[in-house]
């Protein structure tokens, strides 16, 4: 099994961040800061970035929102592939802790 | 509305953009908001009622509407964007934020990720320029003269500027824009764009003299004939290709302007390129004695 690259934070909580569905940037960024307590921020740059660098790796895909109010407001949205990256690192984040433990 | 609008001219390098969003939070706070920034000049506008945070971000964007709603979803404005792909944003200050609130990179690697694309031009374009530098290294070698030695100067020193900048835009060093001092760039971009005038123009002062092949042909016997005129407009090496035939030994003169021989050649054949003639400002004549029909080809620069 081919070992996968380590992700950065701000990869990992994208995509944590889309796994119960869809969101806007700004979405992603404040449950980020929500789910760690503040420690991780994602600034706009690193964002574009990221989601760009995702969308191409075929990780996450954009949509457009048809919610009533906020149509065509830009949302992403994570694909299988994204979903088995993350799952990846999860797998790869318990086995340290795991590791961690056993020392 | 005069005193409303303001330039500045200060040069910054892409590897001192810290510094550059520095000055740009401090005018801000004085009251100057920019309009339109760039590496050698910047236009503000004067509106003491507000104060912003500024950043810079650089890259090819894919996708332009996705970067700007990108930005403004979390309170940039986008200010604008130059031509080489720098982009300016900005954001209303609010002192009781903190200051993660101004930063657009929040992880090493997306700030590597920027730094790293702007590196990465650098040394393309630098290593281009090298390339150049060599080429006019090497006529320099085989004809030693001040407009190459000035180019291959001016190259390399445009090379090696962007490689020290390479080497800062990649250092992880936090404190690095403070390496690179505006003073000091702006001297070093004087001295290339100096060097590169320096070079046209010295270059464009040298003869160029060039008789067509066989242009000089004669049939008729010729005993010292002041044949053509150049002009050396300082003092250098200046080089000459010498091809000429005849039927009994001819020979062929550069005279100064007091008729002083500075290069002759007697034979009945002769050719060689890249004769190196030094010689101090002045106007000079070639001159040819030969008693029968020759051919002769000969250019000097």
């Amino acid at each position: 099994m081919k070992r996968s690259e380590p992700m950065s934070e701000s990869y990992y909580y994208i995509l944590l961040c889309l796994a119960k569905g869809a969101n806007h940037g700004y979405g992603i960024m404040q449950m980020t800061e929500k789910l760690s307590g503040g420690d991780v921020t994602i600034g706009s740059g690193t964002m574009y970035g990221a989601t760009g660098n995702m969308m191409k790796k075929g990780w996450i895909r954009e949509i457009m929102s048809d919610e009533p109010g906020v149509e065509r407001r830009r949302l992403y949205q994570l694909t299988d592939s994204g979903r088995e990256a993350l799952r990846a690192e999860i797998a790869r984040l318990r086995r340290m802790l795991a590791n961690a433990e056993e020392v | 509305m005069a005193g409303n609008r303001k330039r500045s001219w200060k040069i910054y390098p892409a590897w001192g953009y810290e510094k550059e969003i520095e000055d740009l939070n401090q005018a801000s706070e004085q009251g100057w908001q920019l309009v339109n920034g760039g590496c050698f000049h910047s236009s503000f506008v004067k509106n003491p009622n507000v104060r912003y945070r500024y950043q810079m971000d650089y890259g090819r964007i894919d996708d332009m509407d996705r970067y700007i709603e990108t930005f403004r979803e979390q309170g940039w404005e986008h200010v604008h964007s130059t031509y080489n792909k720098w982009h300016y944003f900005r954001k209303a200050y609010d002192p009781a934020l903190p200051e993660e609130a101004y930063e657009i990179f929040t992880d090493r690697e997306s700030l590597q990720e920027m730094n790293n694309r702007w590196a990465r031009l650098a040394l393309i374009i630098a290593v281009l320029l090298a390339g150049f530098a060599v080429y006019y290294g090497v006529r320099l070698i085989q004809t030693p003269q001040l407009p190459l030695l000035i180019h291959t100067l001016a190259f390399a020193l445009e090379s090696g500027l962007l490689v020290w900048g390479w080497t800062i835009m990649r250092s992880p060093d936090p404190n690095r824009s403070r390496r690179c001092g505006s003073a000091f760039l702006t001297a070093i971009l004087a001295v290339i764009v100096l060097g590169a005038v320096a070079g046209m123009v010295l270059s464009s002062l040298r003869p160029h003299f060039k008789t067509g092949q066989g242009g000089g042909a004669l049939d008729e016997p010729m005993v010292d004939s002041r044949w053509a005129d150049f002009e050396v407009k300082y003092r250098d090496n200046y080089f000459l290709d010498l091809d000429f035939a005849s039927d009994a030994p001819m020979t062929f003169s550069v005279l100064d302007e007091a008729g002083q021989t500075v290069y002759t050649q007697t034979g009945t054949s002769f050719r060689e390129e890249n004769i190196r003639l030094q010689l101090p400002a002045g106007h000079y004549c070639f001159s040819i004695s030969c008693e029968t029909g020759y051919r002769i080809n000969c250019i000097i620069q």
